[in-house]
């Protein structure tokens, strides 16, 4: 059966409604009666709470009620474990301490909510803020992360005696051994930085209490709807079934919309249910950068040891990370930039220790790229000082040590954030870098191109880089495919949507197992009254594991629309045939019935059925893999570099990516650019500051400089590789991520390409006009 | 701050007579007080761009404007431009060109750019991304906006 | 933030270190100081008022003097609290005769800035902290005129 509709260009189903302003995100949802939520927040990065005085607040005219922690009584409790310790790596020490919905006796981060005021409008609840009193006693804040690690005299938690949250280390074979047979050991000190996942869409949350039916419903621009569901039902005391929640239009995920637990999720729905009234919250984009999660933000003490034919022997990593005041979501991005520093390589000894650490600062969970992006960056730059050592050309020296075929599937020895041994399941790395040289010209822009501009004066330069993008982890995702009595087709799933095309890619491959219109299958996502099984969306999983789910589900659903036309014409299965939406004899097509009318004769309501068949032309399928996929390819960057403003052009960008199977193309690159764009922000415009009392400076778009069209390359050329991952029937592996991951490294090497004459050694990850004039001005008077 | 004043807003179109707190932002009136959901607020301080609208026909950040500002004079928002069913050719040839991922960003883009169209019906690549470089998107990394716009002066072009 | 600078005053030191003790004084000179009272003759209590770009706030807070040398130098602790965070600051103030009948002030100080005004402002706190200065050290000019002309 030839696929009509897999990998085709398909234009988006949802499209028509996000255009003409017919879709309903979470601010849009009206409910009758509804109140408005507002968070009073700290303005202290670190401070012993003494009292918070909300009396005047509460006789404010409109304000309806105003709650402080003591106010919650046995409520209050620091909340869950979202992601569960790494007790499958030997040694690993962790320290649970979850993030509390407000702050209680301590304030721990600046943003962190002190009181929420529940008015009749969001103005008024803002102006009753001015009637609070804090009352607080600053401590001095904990910032810097090595200096967190070794200083126990100030403490993020009081109950521990120190602010390490986690120790983690891995190895494979023996560094140390093996650094004593290399001929070049190279050693730097590095800086991934603190960004922000900046979705256009700030959070948001509403409640609504039904006291006759006992029932709670929640709308909420979630990217994990059965894990809110989940600790609401726990929370308050609720069987799961008594609490729905709708993922409306969601305006960009990213990451940060995954962490749940926060303020609002734990708060607002015991306050609808306490007032009985509904409440809804929608966050400020200050409120986005000081209270929403962010990431990034380790410090790496590298060593790379190399023979001097260039061979890798070794690679060695002691970083700290950054999980801010609580680390309720574990250490999935620490294990992420363990997975992903050797994973494009042929590293046979690598040490890697994580040192996780408390600060004053909101709470680190992924954002796109998730640590990978900063494992990837200090292997790549890591190699390109080893490169500069050896004197030998970066490309080459990653010819010679990158990832073939014929190794996979390839066992890193690391363990990553699925609990389980890293396995590389499918591609070639090498193939993919050397696609990448020929495309971007390499030879010519060495030849020709750079020496023609070196002579007119101009700053050109050149990086071409490696990465991997693990994806489609586990556990499981499902969906419940069922053809209606009016022959649409509807597919419902847990997992939720943020932009991705979801409506479409499913749909797609549905509609190929079961010969209908594309445009006739309906797919609902993120509706625990519609399925109520899943993780979450996260770690680019939507496309491999829904996909799959929605192929077996389809797969079901097309064994019982034979079985039910078999008995419906009295003929074996293997005489029918299935049309564009109706079943026939074979050599009989005038005589059909369409798939609506044999859902009815599939749910008979009077007589007996045979023991063993479902009604209905419906099914259900899970799919979780055994590990996750990994997705990889190579970036070529050319830049130029302004010689007065030091302002950086990417003259061109030419990336290679292989996902495997490609279920539509558009969506695709859709998702690569968009990575592209945050990979390219976080290099030269995004950065996420705290200054060392723990105060943010960088709250708004004033300050926190997002990529605009005008700072983008003008083409993003983009190579399809396609190596079919062996885990999953169609072959697929995830790519929400990869274009994030590669820019940063990429840029630096350009960049130092640019000023190849003078010893350009960029250490940190975030740039901006003047700290690459620092660097060049450092390298010139070394 | 209690007091209102009434004020008349022609908003696609339509007249509506309101009381309002002079406080009230444009953005929250035409969202809440009216329903028309297609504005959407990013940051509420001018800078993303997604709360575009037209005010008298130009361009403008409807979260740095006050409803009462707004009294006696006409709003566009995204809601005239077309219908699912009948898409204006704009809104076609982001469709066509998957120019939207999330769609958050997307009114705020239309309206900056319908009157760009009409004063520039054959813009070159960098006049577009200039005249779209008031609005983020975090999504789609302007390179498929781009070709919609391209594709839409090529067919307002050719309708003339 | 580093706060530093100098200005000349056109007055005998004594004058000049007199008028500075006058909240009266200060409280006409400095934009957006709306109450200066003071409790006893090393504390003062204030509200203040300033816009720093999109944020507007009002301040109260306390300022305290310490290690006096009348009238050389003083030691300013500054803390203030709003709606739109916090400010809190030590400045070292020293007064020197230059022998002419003129005096030359020098300051230098750190403050820490919190809450909304760090988050939204801070690459304006500096320009508009020392148009602040600048303002109070024009208007202080003209009340140390009337006043040495009265003497």
């Amino acid at each position: 059966m030839t696929a009509k509709y897999l990998s085709q260009p398909i234009k988006r189903l949802e499209d028509k409604y996000l255009l003409t302003g017919n879709a309903r995100y979470v601010d849009d949802i009206e409910v009758p009666g509804v109140l408005h939520a507002a968070f009073l927040r700290s303005d202290y990065a670190h401070a012993k709470i003494n009292k918070i005085d909300v009396s005047e607040a509460r006789k404010r005219p409109g304000v309806v009620a105003v709650f402080t922690a003591e106010d919650f009584g046995d409520f209050w409790k620091p909340g869950p474990l979202q992601v569960p310790p790494p007790t499958a790596i030997a040694g690993s020490k962790f320290n649970a301490r979850t993030i509390v919905p407000i702050a209680k006796d301590k304030i721990r981060y600046s943003g962190e909510a002190l009181a929420v005021v529940i008015a009749e409008s969001r103005y008024i609840a803002e102006d009753a803020f001015d009637d609070i009193i804090v009352d607080v006693e600053p401590l001095p804040a904990v910032i810097d992360l090595e200096k967190a690690w070794e200083d126990t005299s100030v403490r993020v938690h009081d109950d521990l005696p120190s602010n390490m949250a986690a120790l983690v280390s891995q190895e494979v074979g023996n560094y140390e051994e093996a650094k004593k047979n290399a001929d070049v050991v190279v050693s730097k000190r590095m800086l991934v930085e603190h960004v922000a996942g900046a979705a256009m869409e700030n959070r948001g949350f509403v409640a609504k209490w039904d006291e006759q039916d006992q029932q709670m419903t929640i709308w909420a621009n979630t990217q994990s709807p059965l894990t809110v569901r989940g600790s609401v039902a726990r929370n308050l005391g609720l069987a799961e079934s008594q609490v729905r929640v709708i993922t409306p239009y969601i305006g960009g995920g990213f990451g940060p919309k995954v962490m749940t637990s926060l303020s609002d999720d734990v708060l607002i729905p015991w306050i609808a249910r306490k007032l009985n009234r509904p409440i809804k919250w929608m966050e400020d984009r200050r409120e986005n950068f000081l209270a929403t999660t962010s990431e990034r933000d380790q410090v790496h003490h590298c060593e790379i040891a190399l023979k001097k034919d260039g061979t890798i022997l070794g690679f060695k990593d002691v970083f700290y990370h950054n999980t801010g005041a609580y680390d309720s979501y574990g250490m999935t991005v620490p294990l992420n930039t363990q997975t992903h520093t050797i994973s494009n390589y042929r590293v046979p000894n690598f040490y890697t220790e994580i040192r996780m650490v408390f600060t004053n600062t909101m709470v680190v969970t992924p954002v796109r790229g998730a640590g990978r992006s900063e494992g990837v960056f200090v292997m790549e730059r890591m190699i390109d000082f080893a490169a500069k050592k050896l004197g030998m050309d970066p490309t080459e020296l990653r010819l010679k040590n990158l990832l073939t075929a014929e190794e996979m599937p390839h066992k890193t020895g690391i363990i990553g954030q699925d609990f389980v041994a890293n396995v590389l399941d499918s591609g070639d790395y090498l193939d993919n870098y050397q696609k990448c040289l020929k495309a971007v010209d390499y030879e010519k822009f060495r030849k020709e191109i750079q020496p023609k501009a070196r002579k007119e004066g101009k700053r050109l330069g050149i990086g071409v880089v490696a990465f991997t993008e693990g994806t489609a982890v586990g556990p499981y995702e499902g969906c419940k495919v069922t053809i209606s009595t009016n022959g649409k087709v509807t597919m419902a799933t847990g997992y939720s949507t943020q932009g991705q095309g979801h409506q479409t890619v499913f749909a797609q491959i549905i509609a190929d197992q079961l010969n209908v219109k594309v445009e006739d299958v309906k797919v609902i996502t993120g509706d625990t009254g519609s399925f109520a099984w899943g993780a979450g969306t996260f770690a680019s999983r939507g496309a491999t594991l829904v996909g799959t789910a929605s192929y077996l589900a389809a797969q079901k659903v097309r064994a019982k629309i034979f079985a039910t036309a078999s008995k419906a014409f009295g003929v074996p299965e293997d005489e029918i045939e299935l049309g564009e939406g109706f079943v026939f004899v074979k050599g009989k097509p005038e005589n059909k019935i369409t798939l609506g009318d044999l859902a009815i004769k599939a749910n008979p309501m009077r007589g007996v059925v045979e023991p063993g068949v479902e009604p209905g032309l419906e099914a259900t399928a899970y799919y979780g893999p055994p590990h996750g996929a990994t997705g990889s390819g190579a970036l070529a960057v050319i830049v130029s570099v302004d010689p007065e403003t030091y302002k950086v052009k990417i003259e061109r960008f030419v990336m290679v990516d292989d996902c495997g199977t490609i279920i539509n193309p558009l969506i695709l690159d859709g998702q690569i650019d968009g990575g592209v764009s945050m990979g390219i922000g976080n290099t030269l415009y995004e950065k996420m500051v705290y200054d060392e009392n723990g105060q943010m400076l960088t709250a708004s778009f004033m300050d926190y400089l997002m990529p605009q069209a005008t700072d983008m390359p003008k083409k993003i050329e983009i190579i399809h590789q396609h190596n079919k991952s062996p885990l999953n029937p169609l072959g697929i592996k995830g790519i929400g991520e990869a274009g994030a991951i590669p820019p940063g490294p990429a840029i630096c090497q350009a960049l130092e390409d640019a000023f190849s004459e003078i010893p350009l050694e960029i250490l940190e990850s975030n740039l901006n006009p003047s700290i690459i004039y620092d660097y060049v001005k450092k390298a010139r008077n070394s | 701050m209690s007091q209102t004043f009434p004020i008349s807003v022609t908003v696609n179109g339509k007249v509506y007579n309101r009381e309002v707190e002079p406080r009230l932002l444009l953005s929250d009136f035409l969202r809440h007080d009216l329903g028309l959901i297609g504005t959407h607020v990013g940051c509420e301080h001018g800078i993303c761009g997604a709360c575009t609208i037209l005010f008298d026909g130009e361009p403008v950040r409807s979260c740095l404007i006050f409803a009462v500002q707004a009294n006696g004079h006409e709003i566009r928002t995204v809601e005239s431009l077309g219908t699912p069913d009948h898409l204006h050719p704009l809104q076609q040839s982001f469709k066509d060109k998957h120019a939207l991922q999330c769609g958050f960003c997307t009114p705020g883009f239309l309206m900056t750019l319908v009157p760009f169209l009409e004063e520039h019906p054959n813009p070159s690549e960098d006049e577009i991304r200039e005249a779209i470089d008031g609005n983020i998107c975090r999504c789609t990394g302007y390179e498929k906006i781009v070709e919609a716009v391209e594709d839409a002066a090529a067919k307002l072009s050719q309708a003339k | 933030m580093k706060v530093e600078g100098e200005h000349l005053f056109k007055a005998p030191r004594e004058v000049v270190y007199e008028m500075f003790n006058d909240p009266n004084a200060l409280g006409a000179a400095v934009p957006g100081l709306q109450k200066m009272t003071k409790i006893d003759a090393s504390h003062y209590e204030a509200t203040l008022g300033i816009r720093v770009g999109p944020v507007s706030a009002n301040f109260s807070g306390t300022l305290t003097l310490t290690d006096e040398v009348p009238p050389e130098k003083v030691t300013l602790i500054v803390e203030g609290k709003g709606g739109a965070g916090f400010v809190k600051g030590v400045g070292y103030v020293n007064f020197e005769d230059l022998g002419d009948k003129t005096t030359m002030m020098r300051y230098v100080g750190e403050a820490n800035i919190g809450g909304t005004l760090a988050s939204v402002g801070q690459r304006m706190i500096d320009s508009v902290s020392k148009s602040i200065f600048k303002t109070a050290f024009e208007k202080l000019d003209k009340i140390l005129e009337e006043r040495w002309q009265q003497k």
